[in-house]
């Protein structure tokens, strides 16, 4: 699992961040931080997604292994 | 045996739990009533980027619905009713749909005042069709006036200055965004738009409109003042769309009222997004919450409840606690709320110099309960945290 961040359009508001706190974080310059590995959890995978759906720019792709 | 499961409300907590049902009940067939002719769309995008043209329509889709395509019906109609029997919705168009469960997710409606309808040029925004209709009438820029200093007037008024276009914002309190940051920041807001360049009427009343040949000319106020408009756009509110379960015995009150579940009064029927009015157990009240995050969050986790009850997997029944959150963007700023701050006691200005904004707690009973924060996401999202950690902390005790 990979995420891909378009960064002409990802604004920083953290919503992402905000249902999936483990897998992204926006720094104080609004930089939106995405972790390298995501573990197989599936529960934590599930709310990876929802982050995706949810991010109000749609700024976030996924390409799956 | 096949189960029957519908999701009314095609935006976001609608998205959400289909999604999630597709996933985690395979025999079920779910039709998803979505009172919509677009495919769910981004709706915090539209008083923001797509109002200053920053994003089409294309850009605003949500992701499809994955899965085997052909458990799902999309049915663009609005439910009209709900049997008092409890297992059938009726539509608009007359069709009944008998299920197993229902998802209600039919979020809110923008409030409109009267003196306010029936007149050309003055548009509330709450859906995409009035978003392309007040694009569409920037074109011979207009001068426009904002009714409403909450969060939607707020947006469009930084939106429409963004364009450069002459604002007017007409407030009845002394104040902006008053309810959803408990009037914490006292004058930043103020500043904000006029150093932007926004006329601001505060503790203005309007009365009615001038009207020419049924297109707007002017807002008049009550104290006498005529201001000058081609464009008024509304932000007076929303309001949960519960009209169509009237006579259903699902108990309504300011929303769908649910148990901590997202379970309401009637068994199989559940709710989710800006209509639900739950208990949320991280604060021990009832409380209905008008942000993206909850629609999605809720959405989600009203749908393992439903599965959980319809597959009989205990594992994927739980409560639905959370800190809600929140942000607004206006010229650039970052404005983020997490918590929930009505009934606190007590707010205090971090002066510690840690956050690199404006940083507002709010405490009730000693306990912090909500937080904010002004182009300092991080430190807004460690307070998030610490919020959820004492409540649990509080529960366990
Ligand atoms: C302009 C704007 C900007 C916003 N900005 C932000 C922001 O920056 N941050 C933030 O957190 N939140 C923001 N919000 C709030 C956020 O968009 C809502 O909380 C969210 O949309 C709620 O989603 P929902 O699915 O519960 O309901 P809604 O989005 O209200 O959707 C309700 C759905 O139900 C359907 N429906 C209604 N009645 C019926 C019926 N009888 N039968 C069938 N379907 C029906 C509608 O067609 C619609 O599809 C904003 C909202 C607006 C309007
Ligand atoms: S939700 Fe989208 S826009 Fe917001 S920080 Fe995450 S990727 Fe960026």
């Amino acid at each position: 699992m990979k995420i891909i961040v378009d960064r002409q359009r990802c604004d920083g508001n953290g919503v992402c961040m905000g249902i999936a706190p483990e897998v992204f974080d926006v720094d104080d310059d609004l930089y939106l931080h995405v972790a390298e590995n995501i573990p197989e959890d599936p529960e934590l995978r599930a709310r990876v997604r929802q982050s995706i759906t949810s991010c109000p720019i749609l700024a976030l792709k996924l390409v799956e292994d | 045996m096949t189960h029957r499961i519908v999701v009314a409300g095609g935006s976001l907590a609608g998205h959400s739990a289909v999604a999630e049902l597709m996933a985690l009940v395979p025999d079920a067939d779910v039709v998803w009533v979505t009172g919509e002719r677009h495919r769910a769309y981004s709706k915090p995008a539209l008083s923001k980027e797509f109002m200053q043209a920053r994003n089409e329509i294309a850009d605003l889709m949500l992701p499809g619905i994955e899965g085997d395509l052909g458990r799902l019906r999309i049915v663009s109609e609005s439910c009209a009713s709900l049997d008092p029997s409890g297992q059938s919705v009726v539509l608009g168009n007359g069709e009944r749909i008998g299920f197993d469960q229902l998802l209600v997710a039919t979020g809110a409606r923008a409030r409109m005042p009267d003196i306010l309808q029936g007149v050309g040029g003055v548009f509330p925004l709450r859906t995409l069709d009035d978003a392309v209709a007040i694009r569409e009438s920037l074109a011979g820029k207009p001068k426009v006036v904002v009714i409403g200093g909450g969060l939607i007037g707020c947006e469009l008024a930084a939106s429409m200055r963004t364009l450069g276009l002459e604002v007017t914002l007409v407030e009845q309190l002394q104040s902006l965004l008053e309810r959803p940051f408990g009037g914490a920041f006292g004058t930043y807001f103020l500043d904000l738009h006029r150093d932007n360049g926004v006329e601001l009427i505060m503790g203005g009343m309007v009365e009615r409109l001038a009207v020419d040949n049924g297109w707007v000319a002017g807002v008049k106020l009550a104290d006498g003042t005529t201001i000058d408009a081609q464009l008024v756009v509304v932000g007076a509110g929303s309001e949960p769309c519960t009209h169509w379960l009237e006579g259903s015995g699902v108990a309504v009150d300011n929303g769908v009222v649910c148990d901590t579940y997202l379970a309401t009064s009637r068994p199989a029927i559940f709710a989710a997004g800006d209509v639900a009015r739950w208990m949320n157990p991280v604060y021990g009240i009832q409380m209905r919450v008008e942000h993206w995050t909850n629609a999605s969050a809720q959405g989600r986790a009203a749908a393992r409840n439903m599965a959980a009850a319809l597959t009989g997997r205990q594992e994927l029944r739980k409560a639905f606690g959370d800190v809600p959150y929140f942000w607004s963007d206006q010229y650039g700023q970052k404005i983020q709320m997490v918590g929930w701050h009505q009934g606190h006691d007590h707010v205090e200005l971090d002066r510690s110099g840690e956050a690199p904004g404006p940083l507002a707690r709010f405490y009730r009973d000693g306990r912090l309960v909500a937080a904010a924060g002004i182009n300092a996401p991080r430190i807004v999202m460690k307070l998030r945290r610490q919020i959820e950690e004492e409540a649990r902390a509080l529960q366990a005790a």
